[in-house]
């Protein structure tokens, strides 16, 4: 008996442990029971967008918390560390040059790289948030303005991007 | 009068000597003045020409990088249409090399307005579908590396000439070698007519009685072609010649040899696509061999100069076996004269012609060259554009243009024996930055003529719907969760005419929730929604939403008589795509002016045109009717992971199908139709639909996704009443609602609540 219920508590210990483990890795965007807030490139991720019938979130799991298995195919509803973008070398790498050439006082170059990097990796707040400050400094506040706002909806709740940009709106308006 | 005074009368031989005297002073004068004003007009050809060259339309490059979606055997697509060739030596720039899972990369490089791309050598790795790794020469990672970008065409006037000027420093010597041995080996030492040639041409001529055989200088071919005139018999012939002879004369005392060999190789005919006139080596060079002119070997070099001779008797499109014979003759002339060594002749006679695909031609992208012109003759005067050399970058995918072109094709053909007198068109755009990725106006992408993308207004049906239903959300009145009637309804037009909508199933469904109504797109309910929201809040949330004039409000505009064309109701839908944020669609980057310089970029630039949140949901919305709605049978055709949000558009009578839908990289729009208006049979799903599926499907999508947006909460209810209802439950489903508003949490499914439920809900009320 003895035995069993150490196991079980140990069990419990592991759920629990699992669960913050995954609750810390869940996108910024939200908890894994809320549809659609992950920003997903890789089809995996982003299966929970459409609620499966049978399936059972139930409500008196606390949010963040790993969902209950399901009976998909393995794949869909698993929710996944913070999504990497496909592209997230190559706009890493264009926004250093982009910042670069801003460094050398080059601002259209700057301009040109970073609209290079939207291209792949438009779901990249970082790149909005960069644009929108390019836009301000080049004297375009309505622009700067929309740009953070447009970051805000990709933020989700990353906290060091939702203030930046909330920096941004303020020093656009 | 000096004459007159004299004593003595003429005889009548001196009259006639004097008259004579006269006669050959005053056509002496005249042939002076007429060679006077056939030399002003050689040379002024000769400086005007220099600088008349359409502008040059280039796609964007292709970006690679580790974690691209990109198949090895996609990127071999995308180099053979860059005029790349296989070369196990990778010998230069232009060339790849295949390897198990990899691919090895000499690429070209490019500059830009500043922007240098430089050529090097990478190695790409490939996994499943993706790019693994990028290395360049040294091994070390590369993160980024675009291919030179694909000249898709120009904006050539409507005399069809275009053309593609080389520098001369460009000009492989080996061509105009050729281009001596071939056509005028005297050309050096000649004066602009070669007296020896004519001498024996005119002996061949006149024993034929017709002209046959050219002894054509390059000087005189060139003139030629300035004032294409071609008359082979006659008098006309011989007084063409003459004209000919005297303004090659003309150029020759005016400019140096290496400067009328420059202007021959820019100029000179050789080749006919459709209305558009090819002009030149270098424009010839990508024209059939999809390359650069540096770039051609031995046996693409001849027969360019096999085409000199006639580039329609010897189309080796048309007429193959003449243009390899003329090609061989070509390469004996240069073996003949040294210019090549025989073994490389006897290989180079072996190949075959080796011309580039028919979507390489460049041709094909007319539907998307109209919207390049078009938005550019905002900006830039028509002369500027046919005539000033301006070098365009803009935002065409060439794999999407030719998967948009293959799913229109393809899903036309699919659709049955009447399809032949179907048309269609479709937009595929970048949502997020509203590029243009491809644009096809007909099923016959190479014809010039009706673009329907950009001009077949037709009434866009339920595509209007996500309007209404955001002027709704927007109006905080209603979320998705709210229950509305799809009861028969009659609406007073004026004193006498009332309208009665009714569904496609003449069904009413009585109450709905919203997500439901705008799913299986019922009328009954849409027309008591809008207009209990208004129709003016309706026509400004289609403005906001880009849609450039106001419409008429009518209580029909609700269910889409509104009459739009595709590019109108992309840029309508690209706006909901990229979460309410407006930014005018664009096909141009940037443009360049002759010398290099930047003359404009197009930059990003976007504008919020709806709440957020609103905006948020109703997507959530579009993609229930991909899950549960109209768009069904359309999502089934995508593989069952993807995520997509869409709307089906069917007009009066089933005369327009429609579909726009989107994923998170690419927002498609297609529609089919008859030209002629009549009947189609198709709704939404089962025409446009299935192109658009076709289409999306080999764009390697990207689920539709987004975060939700602060203030946004969600709950589970019935997809079928709107009822609240535990998630477990069949058809519930969950949509977004404003925090705000006050949902109860139910654990049954059939508003069955236990104990615990009450309490809970109990708690819950008393918490907010």
């Amino acid at each position: 008996m003895k035995t069993r219920s150490a196991i079980a508590r140990g069990a419990l210990l592991a759920y629990l442990v699992l669960g913050a483990a995954c609750a810390s890795l869940s996108s910024p965007a939200g908890s894994a029971s809320r549809p659609a807030t992950t920003p997903p490139p890789a089809p995996s991720t982003s299966g929970d967008t459409r609620p499966v019938p049978g399936g059972d979130p139930s409500a008196t799991v606390p949010p963040g918390s790993p969902q209950p298995p399901r009976s998909e195919p393995p794949g869909r509803d698993v929710p996944s560390a913070r999504p990497q973008s496909d592209a997230s070398g190559a706009s890493a790498a264009l926004l250093e040059q982009s910042r670069a050439q801003r460094a050398a006082g080059s601002l259209p170059a700057a301009r040109a790289s970073l609209e290079r990097a939207l291209r792949l990796d438009p779901n990249n707040a970082v790149l909005w948030l960069e644009l929108g400050e390019l836009e301000l400094q080049t004297g375009n506040s309505a622009q700067a303005a929309t740009m953070a706002r447009k970051a805000q909806t990709l933020a989700g709740r990353d906290r060091r991007l939702t203030d930046r940009a909330e920096q941004l709106l303020r020093a656009a308006e | 009068m000096a004459r007159r005074s004299s004593p003595k009368k003429p005889t009548k031989a001196s009259r006639i000597r004097s008259l004579v005297l006269r006669l050959t002073a005053v056509a002496f004068m005249l042939a002076i003045s007429y060679g006077g004003y056939l030399a002003w007009a050689a040379t002024s050809e000769f400086e005007g020409r220099r600088w008349d060259i359409p502008a040059q339309v280039y796609a964007a490059p292709l970006e690679l990088y580790t974690g691209r979606a990109l198949s090895a055997d996609d990127l071999v697509a995308e180099l053979k249409r860059l005029g790349y060739r296989e070369d196990p030596r990778l010998i230069g720039p232009g060339t790849y090399r295949v390897g198990l899972g990899r691919l090895e990369v000499a690429t070209r490089g490019f500059s830009f307005a500043g922007d240098v791309e430089p050529e090097q050598l990478v190695a790409i790795t490939f996994v499943g579908g993706r790019i693994a790794a990028l290395r360049d020469s040294s091994g070390g990672r590369a993160a980024i590396v675009r291919l030179n970008p694909l000249l898709i065409g120009s904006l050539f006037p409507s005399h069809g000439e275009d053309r593609l000027i080389v520098a001369p420093d460009e000009i492989p010597p080996l061509l105009t070698d050729t281009l001596k041995a071939v056509e005028d080996r005297r050309f050096d030492s000649h004066f602009g007519i070669d007296p020896i040639a004519v001498m024996r041409a005119l002996f061949v001529n006149v024993s034929s009685g017709e002209i046959r055989e050219g002894a054509s200088t390059l000087t005189q071919q060139l003139v030629r072609s300035y004032f294409l005139t071609n008359t082979r018999s006659g008098f006309a012939a011989w007084w063409r010649k003459i004209r000919e002879a005297f303004m090659a004369v003309a150029l020759e005392l005016r400019y140096s040899k290496s400067e009328i060999l420059h202007a021959y190789v820019n100029e000179v005919y050789l080749g006919q696509d459709g209305a558009r006139a090819i002009h030149g080596f270098g424009l010839a060079s990508q024209f059939y061999f999809g390359k650069p002119l540096g770039e051609l070997e031995l046996h693409e070099l001849a027969m360019l100069v096999a085409e000199v001779r006639g580039p329609t008797y010897y189309d080796p499109r048309r007429h193959a076996d003449r243009a390899l014979e003329r090609r061989n003759f070509v390469l004996q002339r240069m073996s003949d004269e040294g210019l090549a060594n025989n073994d490389e002749v006897q290989k180079a006679a072996e190949q075959q012609l080796g011309l580039v695909g028919n979507e390489r031609r460049g041709r094909a992208h007319s539907a998307f060259l109209g919207l390049v012109r078009r938005q550019l003759s905002s900006d830039y005067a028509r002369d500027d554009l046919e005539r000033t050399g301006l070098v365009v970058m803009s935002t065409l995918d060439p794999a999407v243009q030719a998967a948009a072109e293959r799913g229109l094709d393809q899903g036309i053909a699919g659709l049955g024996k009447r399809a032949e007198k179907f048309e269609g068109a479709i937009v595929v755009t970048s949502p997020h930055t509203g590029e243009v990725k491809a644009l096809v106006g007909g099923r016959d992408a190479s014809y010039e003529g009706f673009n329907r993308a950009l001009d077949a207004r037709r009434p866009i049906g339920s595509l209007i719907k996500p309007a209404v239903y955001l002027a709704a959300l927007e109006s905080g009145r209603y979320s998705l969760a709210s229950v509305i009637d799809d009861a028969p309804i009659v609406v007073e037009l004026d004193k006498k005419r009332t309208w009665t909508p009714s569904n496609f199933d003449n069904m009413a469904h009585g109450l709905v929730p919203m997500v439901r109504a705008l799913a299986e797109s019922y009328n009954m309910a849409t027309v008591r929604l809008g207009l209990d929201v208004g129709l003016e809040p309706i026509a400004g949330t289609l403005q906001r939403l880009g849609l450039a004039e106001k419409p008429t409000l009518y209580p029909s505009m609700l269910l889409g008589a509104l009459a739009l064309t595709p590019i109108e109701v992309a840029q309508i839908y690209n706006t909901l795509a990229n979460g309410g944020f407006r930014v005018p669609l664009r096909a141009v980057r940037s443009v360049v002016g002759e010398d290099g310089e930047l003359l404009q970029r197009y930059e990003i630039e976007i504008a919020q045109a709806a709440d957020a949140g609103a905006v948020y949901a109703l997507n959530q919305a579009l993609v229930q009717v991909m899950e549960r709605g109209t768009g069904r049978t359309v999502r089934q055709a995508l593989p069952e992971d993807i995520v997509v949000a869409g709307k089906t558009g069917t007009s009066d009578d089933l005369r327009d199908s429609w579909f726009a839908g989107f994923t998170n990289t690419h927002l498609i729009v297609a529609w089919v139709g008859a030209d002629d208006n009549s009947p189609t049979g198709l709704t939404g799903s089962s025409g446009a639909g299935k192109i658009w599926a076709g289409v999306t499907a080999a764009l390697e999508p990207n689920s539709y996704s987004a975060p939700a947006p602060d203030g946004v909460d969600e709950t589970w209810i019935d997809y079928l009443t709107g009822a609240p209802m535990a998630a477990r439950c069949p058809d519930a489903i969950a949509v977004p609602v404003p925090e705000t508003d006050y949902y109860p949490h139910v654990f049954g499914c059939n508003g069955e609540t236990g104990i615990g439920a009450r309490i809970r809900s109990w708690l819950d009320s008393n918490r907010r």
